[in-house]
């Protein structure tokens, strides 16, 4: 009995687990997305990556705001004001005793012998200049090795206290910060509020077009009897087999032809008679009792209060889920907007054409992509996050009883 | 006494029914003889169209015109049903084209453009209309004062939006267009066809030209199915038809079309096999270089082939496709199958992950492809930085791989991504294909001691079958059109490496709308129609073998 409890308790560790790591997947790049679009430009390209925005701590000295690092001094670690970066450094080698050297400005080292005449020695067989430096109060004999740059570091509490270091090297004192600026610089960039007010108005047109067209139509497929109509429904449900790049090409032509390319009302009207929500609407409405039909029209009602006042409230859950599927349809699409709105005529851009734009604009700037691309995702996953069952309905509803 | 007023109304209106009934036999028989004029003037050299598929298409349309107004004028004047049938579907559908055709020629469909400048300032009041309709209806008994209310809530609110976003400018556009004859001529016809349609429709009408109940039927049925079925013909039939027509030619896009017959079919089809004299024979010494390019080398029995093709990138790109669709199905449906039973064991928080998964599929593909271009940095992207710690803890030696920028590893990458896109949904697909699995069957398996994974093969591979086979034709119909992701993560040269990143719909998309061979490019979608309908018939085939080997 114990041993079943502890592998029942396995079992359950081991699935979540999995469970887990998939989640981890599956969020990791929208939690990549959401925290790069905070960062501060410089802060895009580091490595190793890292996902929090962080901002590097500063300190006001001598009435100029300078950068802190966190350094190992005299009085043990602790933070650092860079005054001066880009200090050229040589690094001289003693004659007598290779392995010792020195990092000192080059204007510390006095040539032997002057400028015009300084002595030369042989230095691991090769000829070098002599120089002079001073260490303790001794003179040294030394030839430059090499040569690197430093930055000057002051302690802000006691600025006589000096250090040199290594700028690349040393470690910047960060905190956690969050850049919103981010969001306002990309909608003046590229103009992302108007795409989003389009987007907005494009998916509604979209949305309550689709709905009206795919009621009445399914009302008539699911409930009036008229000669033709089960031939015409195989015919739709045909049409909902074709693959969309089959009409690309001739809905562009129809549009060229009628004058709305370059239009939004091409990105509304010709998706509104979709074969799929009349299909999905003709199947609710034939679940729904013919008795409270009939008793509707000996009370004299007519169709049209019929579907109104009976069959709309009672699909609430069909229409829910033809709403979602519509409204990620409208609201993602990018093949159809590409190809007929101008790249130029902003003005008509819809988020995902001005992605499409930003990414070419601003591809330096990390934070200001993800910041854009955030726009255009997270509207729609935060009415996922309230109207989830509708969402997995809608992608059931697509498949399992079709 | 009131027997006798009932009868003598009867004959008035049966006397005003007969008059607007000939009323309306005058105006079939007037639209008649417009069509007949209109046919002349079309072909004594009138209308600008240059391509004869319009005049004729226009032509049919009239003689057609002629003859349904025709029979709708004789067969009204016989008082036969017929007649009401075919005058209402002429007026309606006249009335219908006057009205869009007004809108458009007055900008009512571009004004659209300019719905975004002031849907904003209008807004609040589109909310104080909704506010008005909750007030009205909500509640268990709205009382007659509530609802008066409400209702005056509704109409203030949604008369001041409409106006605020821009009923005023696009009534004003109206008016000005009306000064063009043709736009008024179309606006004057409205008054006719709305008016006759009104007349033949009602009550009296219908009595008088012996409707019957299933008549009645029919004709709503046809109005209510009106809507859809117009557009249904104009935006999906129409451009069907069309792009087959088109796929013969050798359309622009700006209207100039020759017919090539299967000339495009063949351009992208055709190939050559020319033998070799040795393996490191040049290819230009054995193909038509005019024509084939080289596709690549075989060696057959000890010979060397080269492969010719005339479109050398469009074998290229279905090759792409292919490839793409082998990766990407498995790795999009395997997990998912095997989520789905993880998450199917009823663990508490199945929900929880369930909407974790789901969520990449509701994310803009342009949005998401952002991302996992960063991701996929080669230097500082995140998949590098793991398998660099993957492979540091291991041990192994760091592969480096350069994603995107690599021709033998840009594809995978967005096998990649797509993958991880699909994954959930078709999770959740599984999901419920499993739930619809009785209970029942796995306890009784249980009883008769069937471990889980016999259960496994024996209950769930079986039943889960339907799911299977619509997730397989649905994401596999998905990774044949693959284009968005591919548009977007491959930056500025979608076609990626060496054209390793070329798929079918994005050489559509570069010939149709970036080089305007639109006939050729129409060609190309009705070719990966063909493949993507054989891949499910394919599918189809083998779901119907396996399911009747299981009922045996």
């Amino acid at each position: 009995m114990n041993s079943h409890k502890l592998r029942t308790a396995v079992k359950y560790l081991l699935v979540y687990a999995i469970l887990i790591f998939f989640a981890g997947i599956m969020l990791f790049p929208f939690l990549f997305m959401l925290t790069t679009s905070f960062k501060e430009p410089k802060d895009t390209f580091n490595y190793p990556p890292r996902l929090l925005p962080r901002t590097g701590l500063t300190t006001m000295l001598d009435g100029e705001e300078v950068p802190l690092y966190d350094l190992e001094g005299d009085e043990g670690r602790k933070a650092y004001a860079l005054v001066e970066s880009n200090i050229r450094i040589g690094v001289f080698a003693s004659i007598a005793d290779p392995e010792q050297t020195w990092e000192l400005p080059p204007i510390e080292a006095k040539p032997k012998g002057g400028f015009t005449n300084q002595e030369k020695t042989i230095f691991n067989g090769e000829e070098m200049l002599v120089y002079l430096i001073t260490v303790d109060g001794r003179e040294i004999e030394v030839v430059q090795v090499g040569q690197t740059a430093r930055g000057r570091f002051v302690d802000p509490d006691n600025p006589q206290n000096e250090i040199m270091a290594n700028v690349r090297l040393s470690q910047p004192m960060e905190q956690l910060t969050a850049r919103p600026q981010n969001y306002q610089d990309v909608v003046a960039l590229q103009g992302m509020d108007r795409s989003l007010t389009n987007t907005i108005l494009v998916t509604l047109g979209v949305v309550l077009g689709t709905l009206t067209t795919s009621v009445l139509g399914g009302y008539a497929f699911a409930r009036l009897r008229f000669p033709g109509r089960d031939n015409l429904f195989v015919l739709y449900l045909g049409t909902m087999m074709i693959p969309f790049v089959v009409l690309v090409t001739p809905m562009y032509q129809l549009m060229v032809y009628i004058g709305w390319v370059d239009n939004m009302v091409a990105l509304i009207v010709p998706w509104i008679f979709s074969a799929y929500g009349t299909f999905l609407m003709r199947q609710f409405f034939l679940t729904i009792p013919k008795e409270i039909e009939e008793a509707a029209v000996m009370d004299g009602a007519s169709r049209l209060q019929i579907l109104w006042r009976i069959f709309v409230p009672a699909s609430t859950p069909a229409l829910a889920t033809l709403t979602t599927f519509t409204f990620l349809y409208a609201w993602n699409s990018f093949f159809w907007p590409l190809v007929i709105i101008n790249t130029g005529n902003t003005a008509n851009h819809v988020l995902t054409l001005s992605l499409n734009v930003l990414r070419g604009r601003a591809s330096d700037s990390p934070n200001l992509i993800l910041a854009g691309a955030a726009i255009a995702i997270l509207p729609p996953m935060l009415i996922f996050i309230f109207g989830q069952r509708f969402f997995v309905e809608s992608a059931t509803s697509s498949g399992v009883k079709g | 006494m009131a027997a006798a007023t009932a009868t003598t109304e009867t004959k008035t209106t049966g006397h005003t029914i007969l008059r607007w009934i000939k009323a309306a036999a005058g105006w079939h028989l007037l639209l008649a003889v417009g069509g007949v004029v209109g046919l002349g003037w079309l072909w004594a050299g009138g209308g600008t169209e240059r391509v004869i598929v319009f005049k004729v298409v226009a032509s049919l349309l009239l003689v057609a015109l002629t003859a349904v107004n025709a029979l709708a004028a004789v067969d009204l004047l016989r008082l036969r049903h017929r007649g009401r049938v075919v005058s209402l579907a002429v007026n309606y559908l006249g009335f219908l084209f006057c009205l869009f055709a007004v809108m458009h020629r007055a900008g009512g469909f571009t004004g659209f453009n300019t719905l975004a400048n002031n849907f904003g300032r209008a807004l609040p009041f589109l909310f104080l209309a909704l506010i008005g309709v909750a007030i009205s209806n909500l509640g268990e008994n709205p009382g007659a004062n509530r609802k008066m209310v409400g209702r005056g809530i509704t109409a203030v609110g949604g008369i001041l939006f409409l106006f605020l976003a821009g009923l005023a400018t696009a009534g004003r556009a109206l008016v000005i267009s009306l000064t063009d004859p043709t736009t008024l001529i179309l606006f004057v016809a409205l008054f006719p066809f709305g008016l006759f349609l009104w007349a033949i429709w009602r009550q009296p009408a219908a009595a008088r030209l012996g409707a019957k109940n299933v008549d009645n039927e029919m004709l709503i049925g046809w109005a209510f199915l009106s809507p859809n079925f117009l557009g249904f013909l104009l935006f999906i039939a129409g451009p069907l038809l069309f792009s087959f027509y088109v796929s013969f030619t050798d359309w622009d896009a700006f209207g100039n079309a020759n017919w090539v017959g299967l000339g495009n079919y063949g351009r992208a089809l055709n190939l050559t096999l020319a033998p070799l004299a040795d393996a490191a024979q040049r290819a230009n010494e054995v193909l038509d270089v005019r024509v084939y390019d080289e596709l690549a080398r075989i060696r057959l029995f000890g010979r060397s082939y080269v492969i010719g093709a005339q479109d050398k990138l469009f074998w290229i790109a279905l090759g792409n496709t292919l490839k793409f669709v082998v990766f990407a199905v498995p790795l999009s449906v395997i997990p998912a199958l095997f989520l789905a039973n993880l998450l199917n064991s009823k663990v508490p928080g199945m929900k929880f992950f369930r909407a974790v998964y789901f969520l990449p599929s509701v994310a803009a593909v342009v949005g998401i492809a952002l991302v996992w271009q960063l991701l996929f940095n080669a230097s500082v992207g995140y998949i590098n930085y793991f398998i660099t710690q993957i492979t540091t803890f291991l041990g192994l030696t760091d592969p480096k791989i350069r994603w995107l920028s690599a021709s033998d590893t840009a594809l995978l990458a967005v096998v990649i991504m797509a993958a991880w896109q699909w994954l959930g949904f078709n999770t959740v697909l599984f999901l419920a294909g499993l739930q619809s699995i009785p209970r029942v069957l796995y306890e009784a398996a249980t009883v008769d001691g069937a471990g889980s994974g016999r259960q496994f093969t024996h209950i769930t591979v079986p039943l889960l079958a339907p799911t299977t086979f619509f997730v397989l034709v649905t994401t596999t119909i998905q990774a044949m059109q693959i284009f968005e992701h591919i548009f977007i993560v491959m930056g500025t040269n979608p076609a990626g490496p060496a054209n390793s990143t070329l798929t079918l719909v994005l050489y559509l998309y570069q010939k149709g709308f970036q080089r305007f061979e639109q006939g050729y490019a129409s060609s190309l979608a009705w070719i990966l129609f063909a493949i993507i309908f054989a891949a499910t018939l394919f599918q189809v085939q083998r779901q119907r073998m396996s399911g009747s080997g299981y009922d045996a």
